[in-house]
C-alpha cells in the first residue's frame, strides 16, 4: 500500500486554516464563571499580608483565594503550594485566584489585591545556588514528600543528584593528551506556544471533577489531582481538545490544579481561567536555564577518552519536573560519540527564578549546546576539523551508551551517514569560513545530535478502533493531537496495516480520560512508537476478529483470508470475500440468523526493558530508541558590527522511516526554527532582584517570518526494529543541534569563543571587545 | 483584555472633536485622542494607561489627507503607517515607518499616534524634524500651525486637549537625498537600539536619532560636527558622538556602552552614505 511516507494532509487541517478549529478557551457554558491570578512582581520575597478587602467589594466577584494552605504539590518532590503561602519564590508565583462572572471583572479585581512584600535576598543563578553562602529558597528541602530514588541534600539548594560513572575516570584521562575544559551557561526561556495555557474545572453535586484543558497529558492531570487532593481518581474526568501547540510546556500539570481550586471556591460551579501571555511566559512552567562545566580529553589522534561533565539544571524555585529534566541531562550527557570513561553530575538546583517544564529536546538541546561547543574547541585544540573530529568518534553499534547500554543498528541508527550527507549538503569543504569582503565572512559550524527518551518503565499507550456501518474505521487514541499530525499519522498506520485508504480511517481529535485509552503524556516524540504500536495491535485485533466471522461465513480457515480495500477475501481467490459493512456490525446469513456483533479491536503498548537507572552509576536501559541526526548552519557574520543573518540551517536526521513526508518536514523545520530562536534570541532577562524584566512579546522575540534561514531537511531512514514500519521519534530532533551548530559557526565567524546563550551580537561584541 | 471600561465618541470634526474633550474633562473623565487604538489596547491591559473616555479622530477628514496642496506635502495623523508606506510620497518616511512594529500592526499604528506615543520610539517624527516640517494643531483655542522643531521636545508639546491634526513639508526636504538605518539586538524585529534618519540638504547633513535616548530627538550640535569639514569623517563622528548627552538608554535591548558602539558605525554608514552622493 501506499499510505506510509505518504504527505498525507493532516485530518484537522481544514478545521484549523479556516479558524474554526476550537481549543480550550474557545468552550463556554451558560453561569461559567472566570478566575484570574494575580501574580508576585518579586523574585524572592515574605508576604506579609494580603488585602483582598477592595477587591471584594466589586460588583460581580464570587471568591478570592487567598493565603490558604493547601496540599503541597510537585511531581517528584512535594515543595510547591499551588498558591503561594507565606513566601514567594519567584517572579511570577501565584498569590491570588479571583473568582467572578466576567473575565474583566477577575482581571479589574485582580488588579486592587494589593500584596505586601518583604523582599529577600535572591538566588539569581544556579552557580549562585551552590555556593556555601546562598540564601535557601527552601529552608526544609529534606523534609518534603518525595519520590523514591529523589535525593535532595539538605539545608542545600540542591533537589536531586544524577550520576554517571562509567568506565574509570582515572583512566580516561591517563589516556588523554588533550583536553579542554569549560563553563557554559545559558538562562530560562519558554516555549512560546501560540495558545497560551486554559483550564476549566467543574465540581458535580455527586464529586465528580470535570476538567477541560489544553494539556500535553491530560490522564496525568487526573493522576496527579488525584494524588494532591486525595481524591478518587476515577471521579476526575479530563477533556483535553486541539491543543496550539506544546512543546514540553503544556505536560507540566499546573493552571487544571487552580482551576480547579478555584470551582472548589466558589462550590463547584464552572470557572475558566486563561493565561494571558505574561502569565504564560512567567508565572506558569518555562524552559529551563542551565550551568554546565564541561571537560573532555582525547588522543593525539582524535579518539575521544574522557568526558567529565557537571550539569546545574536551573529549576527554578519549584523542581517539578526539573529532577527529572536533570536525569536526561544525565542519561545522554554528550554528544553520540563512543566514549569509554565517562563522569558525569547532573543537579537540579533551586533558585528564584521561574520554574521548568519540559522543553521541545527534553534536555538534550541544553546539553547538546554545551558538549559540542566544547566538541569544536577541542578541535580548534588539536588542529583538526571539527567535523572530522565528530567522524571519528561517532557512535557505532556494539558500542555502549553513558548508561552502558550496548547499542545495535536498531537502537542507535547511522551517526557516520548522517555526518557524511551533511558535510555534501553544507559543502563542507569549500572551508569553515569563507571571507566575502573585508567587512563580512561565511562561516559554517556542525553539531552532532541524538536523543533517546527518559519516560518512566510503565508508561503505556492504547488504542480503539471501531467500526461504521459502512465498513469505515474510527480511531481512539489518547495522544492529544498537540498540532504534530501525530493522529493522522496513526491512521495512516492503521490504514496501511488495512490496506485501505487513509481517509476511510476517522480519528477522534478530543481525548476524554473517561472514553479514550490512556496514552501515557503526548511527549518524548513517543507517539508514533507507542501509540503506533498499540494501534497496530488493534488493527489486528480487530482483522483477527473479522477473519473469525467470515472464516465460518465462507468456510475458510482464518489464516487463508485477507483483508483490503474495506473487504475481506479468499487469498487465492480474490473474488470472493466479504465486504467490510457485511461483517463489521455482525453477519446475518440470508435465514435471518446472525453471527458475530460489531467489532473493537483493542490493542496497547508498554515500552520494552526499560529500566531504572542504578544510584550510583546511571547504569540502566532509559528507552527504546535513539534518533540520531547531524546538522549544520550557516551565517553571514559582519565583522564590523558584529551583526549576523543566518543564510543556511541544514538537517540530516536519521529518524528511521518516515511515515508523512511533509509532515515529517515540517515538524524538523519547526524545530529548527524553535532552536535558532533558543539559540539567537530567546532568553529571559533578569534583573538583580530576580525580577523578569522581559516578560511581554513585545520584548521577549520568537523567530519571526522573515527572520528563517534557508532550510534544507534529508532524512536518513535506518529502521527501528520495534517500531510501526521502522520509525523513530521525529517531533524534536531538529532542534537539538541548532543553538550549538549556530554558536560554533559565530565562534569561527567571530574569531572567539563564545560560551553563553542566547547568541545576541551585544554578546560576540562583549567577548571580543573584552578581549581585544 | 481591558479591564477598564471607557466611552468611545467618534466625532466628525475638528470643533466636534475639541468640544467633546472640553466636555468630557470637565466631567472629570480624564479623555484621550484615539487614533490607532494599539496603545490604547496594549498599554491598557497592563495598567499602564487609564482612561474613562476616547475620542477616536479617525473620522475627521483632515486627518485623513495625503495630498499636495500649493506645493506641499499634507499629511494627516490618522493616516496610517501602511498608508504611508503604499502612496510612498515621503520616501524617507516610508523608511523610517516600514521599520516601526511589524505590518499587522502598521495597519493600525497611525502617523500622529506614533508621533505622540506613549513608547518612546516614536520614530516616525525623524523625518519630519529633519524636514523642518510643519505641524498644525487643533486645541480648545482654535488652530495653530508651528514648525516641528519648535514643538517637539522629546514629546510633541501640546496643550490640553490640543491635538496633532496634520503635517506639512516642503518638497525639495521631500525630494533630498536621505537614508534610515535601524539596529535592533538581533535580527530584524524588535525595538530600536537606534535608529538613525539622515537627510541631506545642499552640502548639509541632518541627522535624527531614536531609541538611543529615552526620546527621539535632532541635535544641531551634532549636525555641527557632521558638517565641519576640517576634520575625516571618523573624527567628525567622534565629535558628533561626544556630544551626545548622559542619557543613554541601557535596557533590556542592549546596554548604553553597546548602543554606543552601534551607533558610531550607524552613523558612519549614514554620512558616508550621503557623502557618497557628492562624489
Amino acid at each position: 500500500m501506499t499510505n506510509i511516507g505518504k504527505s498525507v494532509i493532516r485530518k484537522e487541517a481544514e478545521d484549523k486554516v479556516t479558524g474554526r478549529a476550537k481549543y480550550t478557551a474557545d468552550y463556554s457554558s451558560v453561569g461559567m464563571l472566570f478566575g484570574k491570578t494575580v501574580i508576585s512582581k518579586h523574585g524572592h520575597a515574605r508576604i506579609n499580608n494580603i488585602d483582598v478587602s477592595e477587591a471584594e467589594k466589586v460588583p460581580g466577584v464570587r471568591a478570592i483565594v487567598a493565603g490558604e494552605r493547601f496540599p503541597l504539590t510537585g511531581e517528584e518532590i512535594r515543595d510547591r503550594p499551588p498558591i503561594a503561602v507565606d513566601k514567594i519564590r519567584y517572579h511570577g508565583e501565584v498569590t491570588a485566584i479571583v473568582v467572578a462572572d466576567s473575565p474583566s471583572i477577575a482581571k479589574k479585581a485582580a488588579t486592587l489585591i494589593h500584596v505586601d512584600y518583604v523582599p529577600l535576598p535572591v538566588v539569581n543563578s544556579p552557580r549562585e545556588a551552590v555556593k556555601k553562602s546562598a540564601p535557601l529558597v527552601h529552608e526544609n528541602v529534606a523534609l518534603y514528600e518525595k519520590d523514591e530514588g529523589v535525593n535532595p541534600i539538605p539545608e542545600s539548594n540542591i533537589a536531586n543528584h544524577t550520576k554517571i560513572r562509567k568506565g574509570n575516570i582515572k583512566k580516561g584521562w591517563d589516556q588523554s593528551e588533550v583536553t579542554v575544559e569549560n563553563n557554559f551557561s545559558f538562562p530560562p526561556s519558554d516555549h512560546i506556544a501560540m495558545e497560551t495555557r486554559s483550564a476549566i474545572a467543574e465540581i458535580k453535586p455527586n464529586g465528580d471533577i470535570h476538567i477541560k484543558t489544553s494539556s500535553q497529558a491530560p490522564f496525568m492531570v487526573k493522576e496527579l489531582l488525584s494524588a494532591y487532593f486525595n481524591i478518587e481518581v476515577g471521579k476526575i474526568i479530563v477533556d483535553t481538545p486541539l491543543v496550539g501547540g506544546g512543546y514540553g510546556g503544556k505536560a507540566s500539570v499546573q493552571l487544571e490544579i487552580l482551576a480547579y481550586l478555584a470551582s472548589k471556591a466558589v462550590g463547584g460551579r464552572v470557572v475558566k481561567m486563561m493565561n494571558e501571555r505574561e502569565e504564560d511566559l512567567i508565572s506558569s512552567p518555562c524552559h529551563m536555564g542551565l550551568d554546565a562545566t564541561v571537560k573532555i580529553g582525547c588522543t593525539k589522534e582524535g579518539i575521544l577518552k574522557a568526558a567529565e561533565l557537571t550539569y546545574l539544571v536551573d529549576s527554578g524555585a519549584y523542581s517539578d519536573k526539573a529532577i527529572h529534566l536533570s536525569r536526561a541531562c544525565a542519561v545522554d550527557c554528550t554528544g553520540p560519540y563512543r566514549i569509554d570513561h565517562i563522569w558525569c553530575d547532573s543537579y537540579a538546583v533551586y533558585t528564584n527564578h521561574p520554574y521548568p517544564a519540559p522543553y521541545r529536546g527534553f534536555s538534550h538541546a541544553e546539553v547538546h549546546f554545551v558538549f559540542e561547543r566544547a566538541m569544536d574547541i577541542l578541535a580548534r585544540k588539536l588542529r583538526m576539523d571539527p567535523l572530522e573530529l565528530r567522524r571519528k568518534n561517532a557512535i557505532l553499534p556494539g558500542d555502549t551508551s553513558p548508561t552502558q547500554v550496548v547499542l545495535n543498528r536498531s537502537t542507535v541508527g547511522d551517526v557516520p551517514q548522517c555526518i557524511e550527507k551533511v558535510k555534501e549538503l553544507s559543502r563542507w569543504n569549500e572551508g569553515q569560513i569563507i571571507e566575502v569582503d573585508k567587512r563580512y565572512v561565511r562561516a559554517k559550524g556542525i553539531a552532532c545530535v541524538w536523543k533517546n527518551s527518559t519516560i518512566p518503565p510503565e508508561s503505556s499507550s492504547g488504542v480503539v478502533i471501531t467500526f461504521n456501518e459502512d465498513g469505515t474505521l474510527n480511531l481512539i487514541s489518547g495522544v492529544v493531537e498537540i498540532g504534530t499530525g501525530t493522529k493522522t499519522v496513526l491512521a495512516q498506520m492503521v490504514a496501511e496495516y488495512f490496506r485501505m485508504d487513509t481517509n476511510d480511517v476517522y480519528v477522534r481529535m478530543n481525548v476524554d480520560t473517561q472514553a479514550t485509552p490512556e496514552h501515557w503524556k503526548t511527549v518524548a516524540s513517543r507517539g508514533t512508537l507507542m501509540a503506533g504500536r498499540a494501534a497496530l495491535a488493534a488493527a489486528e485485533d480487530a482483522i483477527n476478529q473479522i477473519k473469525d466471522i467470515a472464516s465460518r461465513v465462507l468456510k475458510v480457515r482464518p489464516d487463508d483470508l485477507e483483508v483490503g480495500n474495506r473487504r475481506i477475501f479468499l487469498r487465492e481467490e480474490p473474488n470472493r470475500g466479504l465486504d467490510f459493512k457485511e461483517v463489521v456490525y455482525g453477519y446475518t446469513y440470508p435465514e435471518g440468523n446472525a453471527i458475530g456483533g460489531q467489532i473493537i479491536g483493542r490493542g496497547n503498548y508498554i515500552l520494552r526493558n526499560v529500566t531504572h537507572l542504578d544510584p550510583e552509576t546511571g547504569k540502566g536501559n532509559p528507552g527504546p530508541e535513539w534518533a540520531v541526526g547531524a546538522q549544520v548552519v550557516e551565517v553571514e557574520f559582519d565583522r564590523r558590527d558584529y551583526t549576523y543573518r543566518i543564510l543556511k540551517a541544514i538537517s540530516v536526521l536519521d529518524i528511521g522511516k518516515v511515515l508523512n513526508y511533509k509532515g515529517a518536514l515540517g515538524q524538523v523545520t519547526g524545530a529548527m526554527c524553535m532552536g535558532l530562536g533558543f539559540g539567537g534570541r530567546e532568553s529571559f532577562i533578569f534583573d538583580q532582584q530576580g525580577r523578569v524584566l522581559n516578560p511581554q512579546l513585545r520584548t521577549y522575540r520568537p523567530v519571526q517570518f522573515g527572520e528563517q534561514p534557508e532550510y534544507i531537511v534529508e532524512f536518513v531512514e535506518t529502521p527501528h526494529i520495534d517500531a510501526p514500519f521502522g520509525a523513530r521519534g521525529a517531533g524534536e530532533q531538529g532542534l537539538l543541534g541548532m543553538p550549538a551548530a549556530l554558536g560554533n559557526s559565530l565562534s569561527v565567524a567571530a574569531g572567539v569563543e563564545l560560551f553563553h546563550l542566547p547568541l545576541i551580537p551585544e554578546s560576540i561584541w562583549a567577548e571580543k571587545e573584552g578581549r581585544e | 483584555m481591558i479591564p477598564f471600561d471607557f466611552e468611545y465618541y467618534r466625532p466628525e470634526s475638528i470643533s466636534e472633536a475639541v468640544q467633546l474633550f472640553i466636555e468630557l474633562d470637565q466631567a472629570g473623565k480624564n479623555p484621550v485622542y484615539f487614533s490607532g487604538g494599539t496603545e490604547i489596547i496594549t498599554l491598557g491591559r497592563i495598567n499602564v494607561l487609564y482612561t474613562n473616555a476616547v475620542i477616536d479622530i479617525k473620522g475627521i477628514p483632515e486627518c485623513q489627507v495625503m495630498d499636495y496642496h500649493e506645493g506641499n506635502l499634507y499629511l494627516g495623523s490618522c493616516c496610517t503607517l501602511v498608508d504611508i508606506e503604499e502612496k510612498n510620497l515621503f520616501p524617507l518616511l516610508t523608511a523610517t515607518s516600514k521599520e516601526v512594529a511589524d505590518h499587522t500592526a502598521r495597519t493600525k499604528i497611525t502617523l500622529g499616534g506614533n508621533i505622540c506615543a506613549n513608547l518612546f520610539y516614536r520614530e516616525a517624527v525623524l523625518p519630519f524634524l529633519l524636514a523642518d516640517s510643519q505641524v498644525i494643531i487643533a486645541g480648545p483655542n482654535g488652530y495653530r500651525t508651528e514648525y516641528i522643531n519648535q514643538v517637539f521636545n522629546q514629546t510633541l508639546q501640546l496643550e490640553r486637549g490640543e491635538f496633532l491634526v496634520q503635517l506639512i513639508t516642503e518638497p525639495d526636504k521631500i525630494e533630498a537625498p536621505s537614508i534610515n538605518i535601524k539596529r535592533r539586538r538581533q535580527w530584524t524585529t524588535g525595538y530600536p537600539l537606534v535608529t538613525v534618519a539622515g537627510l541631506k540638504l545642499g552640502e548639509e547633513i541632518r541627522v535624527a536619532i531614536s531609541g538611543l535616548c529615552p526620546y527621539p530627538f535632532r541635535s544641531q550640535k551634532m549636525e555641527y560636527y557632521i558638517n565641519s569639514q576640517d576634520f575625516s569623517q571618523r573624527d567628525r563622528i567622534e565629535k558628533a558622538l561626544g556630544d551626545v548627552d548622559g542619557n543613554v538608554l541601557n535596557d533590556t535591548e542592549g546596554s548604553d556602552k553597546y548602543r554606543l558602539f552601534i551607533l558610531r558605525n550607524t552613523m558612519l554608514d549614514i554620512v558616508s552614505t550621503l557623502e557618497g552622493e557628492r562624489a
